[in-house]
This record gives C-alpha cells, structure tokens and sequence, in this order.
C-alpha cells in the first residue's frame, strides 16, 4: 500500500484555500463517482462547490466565476464528454477565467482523452485512480497555475 | 503584493463583463483575509446598499436552501428588475478544514440569470453559524447592484445566533418533527427570529407546531411586558409580534404572504435597519482597531524573550502597569513595527520606573 501519510497538506502556502467546483453537465444521473470526488476533495481541505446534476456548460461556468473557483471538476459517464467539455473551456474564454483549472473524471475512452487535453482540459482522471493521485495531481496543478496567475 | 481592493471595486462599478470577476475575487479576498474588511469600508459609504438583507436560519434539513430558492423566484417574478444576492454559509470540517457547500444545489435553477449573484462560504471554524467576511460580502453585492440579499446561514442548533449582528431581520424555519414545545421554550435561537416559517406545511404535524410556536411567542411577549410593569421593553422598541407563516417551500406553496410580511417590513423598518446598520460598520472597525493595537504591541509583550522580560518588570515590581501601559501606548506610536522585535527595555534609576530604549 506504500506509505500511509493522511493526504492532506499539513502546510497550506498561503491563507488562502482551495475552492473546486465539481459539476455534473449532461444528462447523466450517475453521481456517484462526482461525489466521491467531492468527498476525497473535502478530506484532503479543498472547499467544495458541488453542484448536482444535469447542469449546462453555461450554469457551471457561472457558477464557477460567482464562487471564484480555481478549479473545475467535471464528471460524465454518458459519452457526451466531447462537446460538453469543449463548452465549458469556451465559455471560460469569453468570460476571460482562462486561468479557471478544468480537469475531468468518468467513463472516457483512451482515444479521446489526449484530444481534450489539446483543447485545455488539464487531466483526466478515470475510473480506478487512486484517491492520493487525484489529490496530488490537483495540488500540483493548481500550484502551476498559482505560479502563472499570481 | 496584496490585490489591491480598490481597483476590484473600480471594476464593479464600472460595470461590464468582468465586474461579476472583480466581485467574486473580492469575496474571496474578504473570507481569506477578513481583517481587509475595513479597507472595503473606508470609503464605502455612498456606495448603494441593498433595501433588505435577511438572515435565513434553522436547523439542518429544515428548508433553508430550498426557502431561499423559493423566495429568490417570487422575488424575480414580482420585481423582474431588481438584483438579487444569495449568501449560502455550510460547515467546514473540523478535522480537516475541508467543506462541502452544497446549498447551490437547490438554487441552480438561478445559475445563468445575471440578476443573481449566489456565494457559497465555508465556516471555516466559526461557531455563530455564519464565517467571517459576511459582511464585507453583503457590502459588495450591493456594490453590484443587489436590492435583496439573503444570508443562509449553516443548520444551527440552539445557541448560533451571530446572523442577528449581520442581518436587519432574521426568518427563522423550523420543520415538524423537531422536538417538543419545551424546545420553543429554550433561549438562545427563539429569541433570535423577527419572523418564523414553519415549513414541509404539507406535513400533518405543521399546523399543530404553528399553534405552539403562536403560543410561545405570546407567552413570552406576556411574560415581557410583565416584567416591564405592563409597559413596553425600552430596549426594544418593535414589541410587535413575530409572525407565523406555513409553507411548503419545495411545492411553492405559502412563499407569497412571506415574500409580501418580507416587502412591508422593508418599507416600515428602513430607518431603523440604516440605523442598525451603521451601528455594525462601526463594532466591526472598532474590531479591526483592537486587532491592529493587540498587532502592533505583540512584539513588546509577545510571548517571545524580549515580550516576556518586558513583562517582568511588572511582575518583579520595578514598574507599575499603568507606567507599563502608558509607555507602551506611546511607543508602539513611535516605534515602526520592524524593530519592535528588537528594541529592548530596561529601567533606569532617573526616569522613574519608564520604560526606556537602551
């Protein structure tokens, strides 16, 4: 199992806290993955904005900006990852939250992972990976973007 | 280094696509780093301010989320103009300092109308049942434009009634099934509401809690006005009733007479809001003032050495605490911050018992 160190940060650089938003677009129902995400989030001392399910690109997205997230979350097992992720990074465009973090989760075959990491989408993480992974990813991301963005 | 306050607000007044940005950065600059609030308040006096700012509370799973979801579209129906703010306040774990706010749930329904702006916080370790920076949050939204703002706290219990400093009226939901009349007794929460809701009316039970609550409210004001002699509190001047109102908030059903009693106590009680109001901006930089001196003397009285020897000149008697006192007063005047750490004091025959630098 490796070494067992609680997966939180014991030193968190500044005041500020992580706020994430998980979000479930299309029309899927099955939320099970989303909220277990949320819940590893919430352990390791992220904020979590979760949102349900069935939202649109442009419900996340506003969300997104009221909450002032640094990152977004989104879940979908329903095949429609394509286009609605691609949505999601558009509208973050032309609201100018470029600097928003979007990473994704669920069923998403091998094949169309590599394309929507060319459109900006900054992981994804599939079903089976490693809860300490996905927190490490994210703190590792959200560290780069702190970096560009300060 | 720090982002600069002002220019987030230069940009929300100014309108535009990127205010809604500006607002949502600045909030997160008043939850991280609160003592920034006054920065937000000098100078913020003109700015417009919201007619309603109504605090929403109760005990988990009682409605509050779906209350304020429902009062949010009656509101948007009636004034199809007017802004909106919703402020949704959830735990934060007190094992690891995580959260999950999930009041915005119920709300998505307004996600994509720009006449709403709906903020979630987290406690962050709070007790009162809201987190710190609330206030500085309200003052923004009605930078932005908001006529109402509501303010759901987290599921309280009995004793987190902080919201009654942040809001000009609190509603309080309670559900059936929640207790005993002897629960309506207790202090604490009750005395809190300016309104109660007793919501999921469609349950059997609602009514039968509804007469309760009527009851305890009258046997308190009774039980007032016998301690005043039969004559009216002085401390408070709205001895007015409460009102009682059913609804069942997720069927849309009784919101209207609440959103009306919510409209008429705007219109009567303006004055005395601004009043109350004012009275909060200045408890909260009196705050701040205390903050900055207990900052500033940290250095000499701080629990590092130097704090500590300072500190035994008192306790060794070669000083009294009002010369300490007064010598410190003076010096954390003169002293920048940097060397305080450094500055080290001793007593000198000559100038009485002083503190002095060497």
């Amino acid at each position: 199992m490796g070494d067992n160190k609680p997966l939180q940060r014991t030193a968190v650089k500044t005041s500020q806290k992580h706020r994430i938003l998980i979000a479930k677009p299309g029309l899927d129902g099955h939320d099970r993955g989303a909220k277990y995400v949320a819940h590893i989030l919430r352990d390791a001392g992220f904020e979590v904005i979760y949102t349900g399910i069935r939202r649109t690109p442009e419900q996340i997205v506003d969300a997104a900006i009221q909450e002032d997230v640094q990152g977004i979350g989104l879940s979908l097992l329903s095949g429609a990852h394509n286009v609605l992720f691609q949505r999601v990074l558009e509208l973050l465009r032309d609201q100018q939250a470029e600097d928003i973090v979007v990473f994704g989760g669920g069923t998403i075959p091998p094949s169309d992972i590599a394309k929507l990491k060319e459109i900006g989408v900054a992981e994804i993480f599939t079903p089976g990976t490693p809860a300490r992974e996905i927190v490490e990813t994210l703190h590792t991301l959200l560290d780069e973007r702190a970096a560009v963005f300060a | 280094m720090a982002v600069s306050i002002e220019k987030l607000v230069k940009q929300i007044q100014e309108g535009g696509p990127l205010s809604c940005r500006a607002a949502a950065r600045l909030m997160t600059i008043l939850t991280d780093e609160p003592q920034r609030l006054v920065e937000l308040l000098a100078g913020s006096q003109h700015w417009p301010q919201p007619s309603l700012v109504l605090g929403v509370t109760g005990a988990p799973g009682s409605g509050k989320s779906t209350l304020v979801d429902h009062l949010a579209i009656d509101y948007r129906l009636r004034y199809p103009d007017k802004k909106i703010g919703i402020i949704a306040v959830d735990p934060s774990s007190p094992f690891t300092g995580g959260a999950i706010l999930g009041d915005r749930v119920r709300m998505m329904r307004h996600s994509t109308d720009p006449n709403i702006f709906i903020r979630s916080l987290a406690s962050r370790g709070h007790l009162g049942g809201l987190t710190l920076g609330v206030r500085g949050i309200v003052r923004v939204m009605g930078l932005l434009g908001c006529d109402v703002v509501f303010i759901e706290t987290v599921g309280v219990g009995q004793s987190e009634v902080e919201i009654a400093k942040s809001a000009d009226t609190v509603l309080i939901v309670l559900a059936p099934g929640q207790g005993d009349s002897v629960q309506l007794l207790k202090a604490g929460l009750m005395e809190a509401g300016d309104l109660f809701v007793v919501n999921k009316g469609d349950r059997p039970e609602a009514l039968q809690l509804r007469q309760q609550l009527l009851m305890t409210l009258r046997t308190a004001s009774l039980a007032t006005s016998d301690h005043h002699w039969g004559h009216q509190d002085p401390a408070n001047q709205s001895s007015e009733l409460p009102n009682v109102y059913v609804c069942s908030a997720a069927h849309h059903e009784g919101i209207e007479a609440i959103t009306s009693e919510l409209q008429r106590l705007t219109e009567h009680k303006s004055s005395e809001w601004q009043t109350k109001r004012q009275a909060h901006a200045l408890a909260e930089i009196r705050q701040a003032v205390f903050e900055e001196v207990q900052r500033r003397v940290e250095g000499i009285i701080g629990s590092n050495g130097t704090g500590e020897a300072n500190l035994r000149t008192i306790l060794d008697g070669s000083k009294s605490l009002k010369c300490f006192v007064d010598d410190l007063l003076q010096r954390s005047n003169t002293t920048s911050q940097a060397n305080i750490g450094n500055t080290e004091f001793s007593v000198t025959a000559e100038d009485n018992g002083y503190l002095v630098k060497q």
